[in-house]
């Protein structure tokens, strides 16, 4: 289906994908497939990332939130809302749509009953120009699009990605890419720049491909007509290339709309008939593709997300961006390969498989050594092919990103062990943090009602950024954290751009309570506020804290005591338990006083200031024995009773 | 003969057998939490009122009590007159500081087991101290005393004759069965006085001479 349903965090934000990044967030919106309403999903928020949109339901987070993936629509539209109807904006899906060309080339290369079934082949001769910018041209649009500089013909498999045209944005067959990129390859020495075609010498290679592809996705229009010449469908059906008209069958461009002849209309019915029970794929049949797109028979005609409380907007502004930019694309992207891309073609495969045999054969020092200059080479080659152009600076941007880390890990290594620990957590925490908040992504009307967005939303990524188990900065600090810390923490994590101040963060973390996060606030009776998972209580740190006096009846103690250490164990600073439970001293104390509080430990001041123990003050036999006046009578009573009884 | 005495639990005639409390570090601390300190004070209440019993003392003197207590010099436990281990448990190096002391004195005079000279019946001792250094410990209250009086006078068979008050106190025929042989003079007036506003004793005589009639 269009929507999918989705996970989320414990903070009930959807859960993001790799790379995934927020850019827009409103509150009070509500979908609507097609013309009605979804009876679930009438209140929620919306988060617009560079990859979904999603929408969780503010009622029932984890039974109605859905999210639909960017790269399946085909269309957006804005409504601007009148009178008491919101503003809307639309969202069409990729599988149903309508587009004329696309519908065409895909009910004529794939449905039986269309009355022309022969393929919409064109001449896209593949025109590669150098080895750096291949390109390949869009059989639906006939725009020349570069290959991506990180498409290796010799790896690229079925599997592999590939970025649909950038003019139409249908993605094209694999053995349309892989013939354009080797047809470069090839043709570079000859005569780059200038077109060739070669297409009858890679046409089995197509020919054999595109069942394949086919076989896995169903649909691959622009798979087997990269060529007129070798186009396999045309083989097939044994006509000619180009599309015949139903009506007098002169046999068209197959660009064209009307028939040159008759001018009867070539988009027929049936095709738009034909193409709903087979669901066209017009994409190529990457694993993400197929997984997302399963219940594609659900498709509905579109959805619409309708903006109740203001923001339409700029949430339209945003989706336009993150159209464009298509950031799914490098989530997908492989990684760079390995082989010398500066080696041209066979060149280059020659050169791989002989330096792999190289590195399998070497061991010990010399085979470390080897895969350290390897290593090293690569590094080069990568950085030095990403920085070629922006282009593929993008695709690799990843790899890069990583590689960056990589070194500024190195770099901290030289330094001493304390910070570089908390460099790396800070590090790893900065690039974790992934999704934040800003100001400027919560949409919202004006004044208090994106202010108070705002907190919610910053509420929750502190939640998500305290309870998440990769970074466990809760956990690290022993479960309980004061709010200065985390607050530093926070703001180091987010690396110096969109600090959050300390009202608002204090005023985020009072929402906590409010919106049933598994995190708390908790202030204790000196003012001191600390976030701690929901599920800590009061009760088990009591528990805790005794189970641990207790165990120190049987540890004798490091120096000579001059009380009874067997029956009333040690006495224990808020230094001692902060170690112990490794807690910040100001947390130990308050936990200590804490306790105190409850009459579970006391308190013994001297020089060494001050330290708990269980108390055996109260033992809570003075209870009785402060009745012991009111109760004096009795006892003489119950004396004189008994003497009278002797 | 021995009735029951309130709380002297040591039996021992030498040594007194400490709580289980004065052997713990906090306890010389004023506890914060107020149900702890409650406890507290119950527990020094008791402690005091046991020891006083113990080595059949009176009246503390606080000042006394912390002075002697900080001449660190002898280690042995000696119980002579002064409180000096009492507030101070030398084994421990943990001490009860004076106004802690005096607050434990402060909550055992409003449970009627204790009374600072001072502020009581004008008293021989003054008032030098900060206002009531010195406080009546009753590990028997003065009724509790009268009631002893009483009852020996009652078993004795004396009702009737004139007894001087050195002659119960420090006479021969109290000295070996009864609780009060040695009892402190002023205590012993607040003891008598209770028998007397009850009708049953009648005190007379000159400031040295004091007789008083049991009837």
């Amino acid at each position: 289906m269009f929507l999918k349903h989705i996970d989320l965090t414990t903070a009930l934000r959807p859960s993001y994908l790799d790379g995934e990044a927020l850019t827009f967030v409103q509150d009070n919106v509500g979908l609507y497939e097609g013309k009605y309403k979804l009876p679930n999903q009438q209140k929620g928020q919306v988060y617009l990332t560079t990859h979904r949109i999603c929408y969780v339901d503010s009622q029932e987070p984890r039974k109605h939130s859905v999210a639909l993936d960017l790269k399946d629509i085909e269309r957006y539209e804005f409504y601007a809302g009148f009178l008491k109807s919101s503003a809307k904006v639309t969202l069409i899906p990729k599988p149903a749509k309508r587009a004329s060309l696309q519908s065409r080339a895909a009910a004529a290369a794939f449905s039986p009953s269309s009355p022309s079934p022969h393929s919409s082949a064109r001449a896209s001769p593949a025109a590669p120009v150098q080895a750096t910018s291949a390109t390949w041209v869009c059989t639906i649009c006939s725009f020349p699009n570069p290959v991506p500089s990180n498409f290796d013909p010799t790896t690229a498999n079925v599997h592999t990605p590939l970025p649909p045209c950038l003019a139409c944005g249908i993605k094209p067959a694999l053995t349309h890419v892989l013939k354009a990129s080797i047809n470069n390859a090839t043709s570079r020495q000859p005569a780059p720049g200038i077109p060739s075609r070669p297409q009858s010498g890679f046409s089995p290679l197509s020919r054999d491909r595109g069942p394949t592809v086919d076989g896995v996705g169903g649909s691959s229009p622009s798979g087997a007509d990269f060529s007129p010449a070798a186009s396999t469908p045309d083989l097939n059906t044994g006509a000619g290339s180009g599309f015949q008209c139903p009506r007098c069958t002169f046999e068209n461009h197959p660009s064209l709309l009307s028939c040159e002849i008759c001018g009867a209309p070539l988009i027929s019915q049936e095709v738009s008939s034909s193409i709903t029970p087979v669901t066209p794929r017009t994409d190529s049949p990457g694993p993400i593709l197929a997984t997302g797109n399963v219940t594609g028979l659900e498709t509905p005609e579109s959805v619409k997300i309708s903006f109740r409380a203001g923001g339409e907007k700029i949430f339209y502004e945003r989706l336009k961006v993150c159209m464009v930019q298509r950031k799914w694309l490098l989530h997908e992207a492989p990684p760079i390969p390995r082989a010398n891309r500066a080696a041209e073609g066979d060149n280059g495969t020659l050169s791989r498989t002989g330096s792999g045999a190289g590195r399998t054969k070497t061991a010990g020092i010399a085979g470390l050594e080897q895969m350290g200059l390897d290593r090293r080479r690569n590094n080069e080659l990568m950085i030095g092919t990403s920085f070629e152009d922006l282009e593929a600076l993008m695709a690799s941007a990843k790899e890069i990103v990583a590689l960056a880390e990589s070194f500024a890990r190195q770099v901290n290594g030289g330094s001493d062990n304390a910070t570089t620990e908390a460099n790396a957590l800070l590090a790893e925490s900065a690039s974790q943090l992934g999704l934040i908040t800003t100001k400027d992504i919560v949409g919202g009307g004006s004044g208090s009602a994106s202010e108070s967005l705002y907190l919610s939303e910053l509420s929750r990524n502190l939640a998500e950024f305290l309870t998440d188990d990769a970074r466990g900065v809760l956990k690290k600090a022993g479960g309980v954290m004061s709010l200065v810390d985390l607050w530093a923490m926070f703001n180091r994590a987010r690396g110096g751009v969109e600090l959050v101040s300390p009202n608002d963060f204090e005023k985020a973390a009072r929402l906590w309570e409010k919106l049933k996060l598994p995190v708390r606030l908790r202030t204790f009776k000196s003012g001191v506020m600390v976030a701690q998972s929901r599920d800590r209580t009061d009760e088990a740190t009591v528990k805790a804290l005794l189970s641990w006096l207790r165990d120190l009846h049987d540890i004798p103690p490091d120096s000579e005591v001059s009380w009874d250490w067997q029956e009333f164990g040690r006495g224990v600073t808020a230094q001692d338990v902060a170690e112990r439970f490794s807690w910040s001293i100001a947390v130990a104390e308050e936990e200590l006083e804490m306790a105190e509080e409850r009459g579970v430990l006391c308190r013994e001041e001297g020089i060494e200031g001050i330290k708990f123990w269980e108390n055996y003050i109260d033992t809570g036999e003075y209870r009785k024995r402060s009745r012991r006046p009111v109760t004096e009578n009795d006892r003489i009573l119950a004396d004189l009773k008994a003497a009278g009884l002797l | 003969m021995s009735t029951p005495a309130a709380a002297a639990s040591g039996a021992a005639p030498t040594t007194f057998d400490f709580p289980r409390e004065y052997h713990f570090p906090p306890f010389f601390t004023r506890q914060t939490n107020v149900n702890t300190h409650r406890a507290q004070l119950e527990k020094w209440s008791s402690l005091i009122l046991a020891y006083c019993a113990h080595h059949k003392l009176y009246k503390l003197s606080l000042s006394a009590a912390a002075a002697s207590s900080s001449s660190n010099n002898n280690n042995d436990e000696s119980p002579s007159g002064g409180a000096e281990d009492l507030f101070h448990n030398r084994k421990l190096n943990r001490r009860l500081s004076t106004a802690d002391a005096r607050e434990v004195l402060e909550f055992m005079r409003k449970e009627g087991r204790a009374e600072f000279v001072g502020g009581g019946d004008g008293s021989s001792s003054g008032r030098e101290g900060g206002g009531g250094d010195v406080a009546w410990i009753y590990w028997k209250t003065p009724e509790e005393w009268a009631k002893e009086i009483e009852s020996w006078v009652d078993e004795t068979a004396q009702k009737g004759t004139v007894l001087t008050l050195y002659e119960l106190t420090q006479g021969e025929d109290t000295r070996g069965g009864s609780t009060f042989y040695g009892l402190d003079p002023d205590l012993l007036q607040k003891a008598l006085q209770v028998l007397v506003k009850r009708g049953k004793a009648q005190i007379f005589g000159q400031e040295d001479s004091q007789g008083v009639k049991f009837f």
